[in-house]
């Protein structure tokens, strides 16, 4: 289990914010931390993983004081044994995809993990590959089996998808989700995506202006229902247009849009870029095969 | 969409599909649904539900008696009625409370609907939803 | 003929200090790119000194420093029987601080481009400080540090106040290719002066092109 007690001022492009966060994470949990841009989920993220020195507060896990700023104490990112993934994949452009795993590995280390992992991610084919060579979704996936050579107990994911598109993103959360239960990692990562945190997340942790303004079950945060009508998607609305007592909603739903007719209290209390659940009965829709 | 608060009476699986009745307020309404309480752990007698339909979705019928193969019958009277060029809303006050109904302009003057007309509201058992 | 003495001390004073500048700008390159001190301003400000102030400034202060009059320079004679006037030796340690800048602001600059990501990724694998260094940050500036070995080189083969100043003109010792064409000038032997001058002008820029031809990635190989 991680207890968090963190407090730091940042300074951003807005002004000074006061990042503070307590909260706990529960081990083998995966815990999504939400919130606006700028909020502080980076920081946050990076304080954990030792990258950035909070101003005062502790970090305990399992028992181990990582961090305890009254006591001197500040683990560096070496000594703290986790896996992070940057935003950037941070992958070094010297080093093949094999090379980049093998310097991951510990002195000593049975390289037998490193197969494993390249196995896992399928990574056989661009293991001889520069990583300039590769596109965004597979250097995500060297990004993340790199991160696991050392068999961390913590797997920390900076915006791991957001810059992929939509089907590579799907298949991500998938290989996330695989290593999270297989290597019974505790996975702290950061998303915007409702529906996503949705469907990996034990925990969220949103914030905002640096403070924790709502943490729990997905369900229970994003205030989600589940309706017995079997056809349940996550969208964003993208415009809203009023016609007598009906409103007319366009929604983006993954790379779709889809246009839904709202009641006029449905429709009053929405706004452009809200994220609505839509759910239909299975029997209404046709089906047409395209391909 | 219509939220009406109910429990439920009774559920009739087959394989995939389930038909689940419903009591609302003493009167039964029924949806269909593909998941049975083996696959959703909220479909069991007794538990409290809501019941959930689209204001389109809900035909009207002038009167109380039809001969139809609709299965949820609702009868009421008309509270208020609202018209656009090609839409009217209709709210009817009705047992298990209100409920609104969105339908042509044009079916509301066939049929000669007003305030306190009596009719039945009526939704096909695969238009309603149901939710903890 | 011409004396080939002058030509060959260049490119031995011009390859020992460039070696020497390496080992001593890497680290100090590394801190200040990564230094958020107070006092870096003033550091950077220093190691620039030698590209604005005339080499004749340097010398002149070398000269005063390193003279055996001088409280460090008996110092030095007295302890390590080291005199930097008028010695190679001397030569070496003022070239090295004569073209410090050339060597310190490339290398400077190849380590603020390489994205802070790199080394954090290594620090979260468990590797070192210095393991990061040699593994990820030096492999990922190559082009930065070549630019800085041969721009250091061509300007210690080119530079002259700092040498006549501090160094002299002894054949052999202090008598560099720069001294010896101004030594041909002044006895009107304009054929031997252009003979140094051409040979210094097409190493010079031969060596210039191969910089900007790896840096503009004409010789892909090398940029890797």
């Amino acid at each position: 289990m991680i207890k968090l007690n963190i407090q730091k001022t940042l300074t951003a492009a807005s002004g000074k914010m006061n990042l503070h966060v307590k909260t706990t994470i529960e081990k083998y949990s995966l815990v999504t931390l939400y919130g606006k841009s700028g909020a502080g989920k980076t920081s946050c993220l990076r304080i954990i993983a030792g990258l950035l020195t909070p101003d005062s507060g502790s970090i305990e896990v399992d028992g181990k004081l990582w961090t305890h700023i009254d006591n001197n104490i500040n683990l560096p990112p070496q000594k703290r044994n986790i896996g992070f993934v940057f935003q950037d994949y941070a992958l070094f452009p010297n080093m093949t995809v094999a090379e980049n795993l093998r310097f991951a590995l510990n002195k000593n280390q049975d390289k037998k993990i490193i197969h494993e992992l390249i196995e896992i991610f399928e990574l056989g084919d661009l293991q001889f590959k520069k990583p300039e060579t590769l596109s965004g979704g597979q250097k995500q996936r060297v990004a993340l089996a790199r991160s696991l050579v050392q068999k961390p107990s913590i797997l920390m994911l900076d915006e791991p998808l957001s810059a992929l598109d939509y089907e590579i993103r799907h298949k991500l959360q998938h290989y996330i989700l695989q290593v999270h239960k297989e290597y019974k990692l505790t996975t702290i990562l950061i998303s915007h995506d409702i529906s996503e945190i949705l469907r990996m997340s034990d925990k969220v942790i949103e914030l905002n202006q640096g403070k924790v303004v709502k943490q729990g079950t997905p369900d229970t945060v994003f205030n989600y229902k589940e309706f017995s009508g079997n056809i349940q998607l996550t969208g964003i609305v993208i415009a809203i247009q009023k016609q007598d007592f009906l409103y007319i909603l366009t929604l983006q739903i993954g790379k779709d849009i889809v246009k839904v007719v709202a009641n006029e209290n449905e429709g009053e209390n929405l706004f452009i870029g809200d994220t609505v659940i839509l759910a239909s009965q299975a029997f209404n829709p046709v089906i047409h095969k395209i391909g | 969409m219509n939220i009406l608060k109910g429990k439920i009476e009774n559920i009739n699986s087959n394989h995939q599909l389930s038909i689940i009745y419903i009591n609302v307020n003493n009167n039964r309404l029924t949806a269909i649904i593909i998941d049975t309480p083996k696959t959703s752990k909220y479909f069991k007698r007794g538990k409290e539900v809501q019941v959930i339909f689209k204001e389109t979705e809900v035909i009207i019928g002038k009167g109380i008696s039809h001969q139809i193969s609709m299965q949820n019958k609702i009868e009421g009277t008309i509270k208020s009625i609202n018209c656009g060029d090609l839409l009217c809303k209709i709210t009817l006050k009705t047992a298990v409370g209100d409920i609104v109904s969105i339908i042509t302009s044009n079916a509301v003057k066939q049929l000669g609907l007003e305030k306190n007309t009596l009719v039945t509201a009526m939704i096909k058992t695969n238009e309603i939803m149901l939710s903890e | 003929m011409i004396d080939w003495e002058p030509l060959i001390l260049t490119f031995k004073l011009a390859t020992i200090t460039t070696a020497l500048l390496l080992l001593i700008a890497i680290p100090l390159a590394y801190k200040l790119a990564y230094s958020t001190s107070k006092l870096k301003p003033f550091i950077e400000a220093l190691v620039s000194m030698p590209i604005v102030l005339p080499p004749t400034v340097i010398g002149f202060y070398l000269l005063v420093v390193f003279s055996p009059s001088s409280t460090f320079g008996n110092w030095l004679n007295q302890s390590v029987g080291l005199r930097l006037i008028f010695s190679f030796e001397g030569l070496v340690v003022a070239s090295i601080i004569y073209s410090l800048p050339f060597m310190v602001h490339p290398i400077q600059s190849g380590f603020s481009n390489i994205s802070t990501s790199l080394s954090e990724a290594s620090y979260v694998l468990g590797k070192s400080k210095i393991r990061t260094l040699f593994y990820v940050l030096l492999p990922n500036i190559k082009t930065s540090i070549l630019t800085g070995i041969v721009l250091s080189f061509a300007h210690t083969i080119g530079e002259f106040g700092v040498v006549l100043m501090i160094g002299g003109n002894i054949p052999g010792k202090t008598k560099v290719a720069s001294i010896a064409i101004y030594d041909e000038v002044e006895s009107l032997n304009y054929a031997t002066a252009n003979t140094y001058s051409l040979i210094l002008f097409a190493i010079t820029f031969s060596i210039l092109v191969i910089v900007y031809l790896i840096n503009g990635g004409y010789l892909k190989p090398l940029n890797k």
